[in-house]
């Protein structure tokens, strides 16, 4: 077992009463590594979280923490945002962030000495004697994600963490996010924004159906779903473009840009390489550029949980 | 401070701090005592004076019929009959009351004497009048039989009933007592409902804004139960304990003052039975005086805590679990519903239970958990011993109790458990079964 993973999970399994939610899911995430869970509505997303935050228990299954097997005495290593906003509407924001602290093993000292930084921090220094129920949501979540930082958990797990925010308030989030990575925390996110995943994460894993279809780093991932496309810009007449290479490509997509420049968008089939095809067109048309067409995570997401 | 006595502070802080419940504090014993007044002043009669035509065809009684400035007597004129004297009545518009006394009701003890009125008078003045009538009808046969008045007022006594337990000779008006029962009673049913639906609403805003997920993931979800549960009981005995301070205070200082000659008709009532003012009781006192000498205050209001505690965990520990089984307040409708009959139906048979309390109907009620801490309050109210509940039954009624919450909240615990981690669906019955057996 590898020393830089934080959480290994080996052969889960989780039934209800009615179906299956996890079915034999096998997952290491990197030690200081964001990590983006992804995955439909019903996957069995929450249900992971859940065994990992030991509110649920597998019915098979190990899970371990920095190589240990996973107890009670992890708890105060991990910190946990849920989906939905879970603070209490009619408590005072600082009586509110001094409870959870102290749910979580602060004392009182060092809970308000460490909410002092992170109020600070976020803006929010102003807001401790007001109710919850009178902060706007970006407040909101603010304050949630100062309670769930506030122990420095070895990891954390983010859900949908920036559902709801403007884009200052998102971006804050984020760098905040980077900076927790850079401080060596591992993060879990868990998150449908494929922009975000792009952004921050560097390893994720698909759930579908209660079973794991992939997991690996970004780049790995869409390499392995890359399709050999093109898009090529270039100045000329179409015809001698769609004419000038016999076989071993396919016209995906042309757009007539204006009357002589054209935008085409080319597959590669077999072992065709894209300088077979540029020697090919090189005499018919000019070429004005040239660039590989990746696909992006969201593209990945909607072909694998489509394929399955 | 343990996680759990953390979870216990908060849920007790952040409802003892609130607003209403300060404001209840000193409110509730206030609107108690403001009930308490409105209902005494209702039934007083409200008026200063009332002027009553009399109609006496025996024409024996205009001088022994007693007159005085409340309550004015004016003879109906010779020569109308009682149908005239009707028409004089109805027309003007000064007359409160027409007294009809039938030619033969001073003779005979089976006739009966009519009192018309345009407004109902109030029971007080009815038993005015009666008592004025019996009051002449024995001076005029005193008077015809030549008894020697102060021989009369002699012979003539007014004894009062005191019911007495031969084994236990502190068992004594045991009905009155009962009232104090029913009063208990009723705060009992009021401060378990009150109480175990704060349970339930805490639950409910715990799983909507799914903040439970965090908690319990520090605690276990039934520890986390359990804690809200002690949390939420400890602010029901706190509020007990202010009410029972300021109406101790009040009653000390600003009752007295308020109710004097207000307070208990009843007691009003037999004053004026008397034949002669001579024996004139302060009602005040002897209302003060009993609820302060004989109802045991001391052991009601430990049994009052014991069964209180006991009936709150029973179902605070069902509200529990329906409110996880909901994803809002809406929906606990159908889960509520076998709640509320048992405690209802425990109200409706109090009065049963008063009227024979070693009865085995009062046995069982106050022996069944789910009835038991309303009927067996009543019964102690009454007094222990052989004539109401004896010491055993008040052991196993809190044993059975004991029994039967701890039962419950397991049970509740584990549809807590399921039920919080649950949502969008509204859960039937048979998920709860499902959750049980799970």
């Amino acid at each position: 077992m590898s020393s830089k993973n934080i959480i290994e999970i080996e052969g889960l399994h989780k039934s209800y009463s009615n179906h299956k939610a996890l079915d034999n899911i096998n997952l290491s995430i990197g030690e200081s590594k964001i990590f983006g869970l992804l995955g439909p509505n019903g996957a069995g997303k929450t249900t992971l979280i859940r065994i990992i935050n030991q509110i649920l228990e597998p019915d098979q299954g190990v899970i371990k923490f920095a190589g240990e097997l996973l107890s009670r005495k992890h708890i105060h290593s991990i910190g946990y945002l849920p989906e939905e906003r879970g603070l209490y509407k009619k408590m005072k924001v600082g009586e509110q962030v001094l409870y959870l602290a102290q749910l979580k093993g602060l004392s009182k000292k060092d809970a308000k000495h460490k909410l002092s930084y992170w109020f600070e921090k976020l803006g929010a220094e102003t807001w401790w004697n007001k109710k919850v129920e009178d902060l706007s949501k970006g407040m909101a979540q603010k304050i949630q994600f100062i309670t769930t930082v506030l122990h420095e958990p070895k990891v954390l797990i983010l859900d949908e963490p920036l559902s709801g925010l403007d884009p200052v308030n998102s971006l804050l989030i984020k760098n905040e996010i980077l900076e927790l990575k850079k401080n060596n925390t591992s993060i879990i996110l868990s998150t449908h924004d494929m922009n975000s995943v792009e952004e921050i994460c560097e390893e994720v894993a698909i759930i579908n159906h209660s079973k794991k279809i992939l997991q690996g780093s970004i780049n790995e991932i869409k390499k392995n779903y890359e399709e050999k496309l093109w898009t090529i810009l270039y100045s000329g007449n179409q015809m001698n473009f769609t004419n000038a290479v016999w076989g071993g490509w396919e016209l995906m997509n042309h757009i007539v840009l204006n009357e002589n420049i054209n935008k085409a968008e080319i597959k590669l089939l077999n072992d065709f390489t894209i300088n077979k095809f540029i020697k090919g067109i090189v005499d018919h048309v000019e070429i004005l550029e040239i660039n590989k067409k990746t696909p992006s995570i969201n593209d990945v997401f909607i072909k694998a949980t489509t394929d399955e | 401070m343990s996680k759990i006595g953390l979870i216990i502070s908060r849920e007790y802080l952040t409802r003892v701090k609130k607003k209403t419940f300060i404001l209840m504090s000193f409110l509730g014993p206030l609107l108690i005592f403001g009930f308490v007044l409105l209902t005494s002043y209702l039934s007083q009669e409200n008026k200063e004076k009332y002027e009553i035509l009399v109609v006496d065809e025996s024409h024996l009684f205009d001088s022994i019929l007693r007159n005085s400035d409340k309550y004015h007597l004016q003879w109906a004129p010779n020569g109308k009959d009682y149908n005239e004297v009707q028409e004089i009545f109805k027309k003007d518009d000064q007359l409160d009351l027409l007294v009809y006394l039938p030619v033969n009701l001073i003779k005979t003890n089976s006739m009966t004497a009519k009192c018309l009125y345009k407004e109902i008078p109030s029971t007080g003045v009815q038993k005015h009048l009666s008592s004025i009538i019996n009051e002449a009808i024995e001076l005029y046969r005193v008077n015809f039989n030549n008894i020697d008045i102060s021989t009369y007022k002699s012979i003539k006594t007014k004894i009062n009933l005191d019911v007495v337990d031969i084994e236990n000779k502190e068992n004594r008006n045991i009905q009155r007592k009962a009232f104090v029962g029913i009063a208990l009673a009723l705060f009992i049913y009021g401060f378990i409902f009150l109480y175990s639906v704060q349970v339930m609403r805490g639950v409910i805003e715990e799983k909507t804004n799914r903040i439970v997920e965090v908690i319990i993931s520090s605690v276990s979800s039934f520890e986390l139960m359990m804690a809200k549960i002690i949390g939420v009981g400890l602010v029901g005995i706190t509020q007990f304990i202010i009410w029972a301070i300021v109406t101790m205070i009040m009653s000390i200082t600003i009752f007295p003052l308020l109710i004097i000659d207000k307070f208990d008709p009843s007691l009003q009532m037999n004053s004026e039975e008397l034949v002669n003012n001579s024996f004139k009781i302060d009602p005040n006192n002897e209302a003060i005086q009993f609820i302060i000498n004989e109802v045991q205050w001391s052991y009601l209001i430990v049994f009052f805590i014991l069964f209180f505690l006991g009936g709150y965990l029973l179902y605070s520990g069902l509200m529990a679990a329906i409110g996880a089984a909901v994803d809002e307040e809406a929906d606990t409708q159908q889960f509520l519903l076998p709640l509320t009959i048992p405690m209802v139906f425990a109200i409706l048979m109090a009065s049963k239970v008063i009227d024979d309390p070693s009865s085995s109907l009062a046995f069982w009620l106050s022996e069944i958990p789910f009835t038991s801490p309303i009927i067996m309050i009543v019964r102690i109210a009454m007094g222990i011993g052989d004539s109401s509940v004896e010491i055993w039954e008040i052991i196993l009624s809190l044993f059975l109790l004991t029994i039967t919450f701890i039962g419950t909240t397991w049970l509740s615990g584990r549809i807590y458990r399921k039920g919080i981690l649950s949502y969008g669906k509204k859960a039937s019955y048979s998920d709860l079964f499902k959750w049980l057996k799970n």
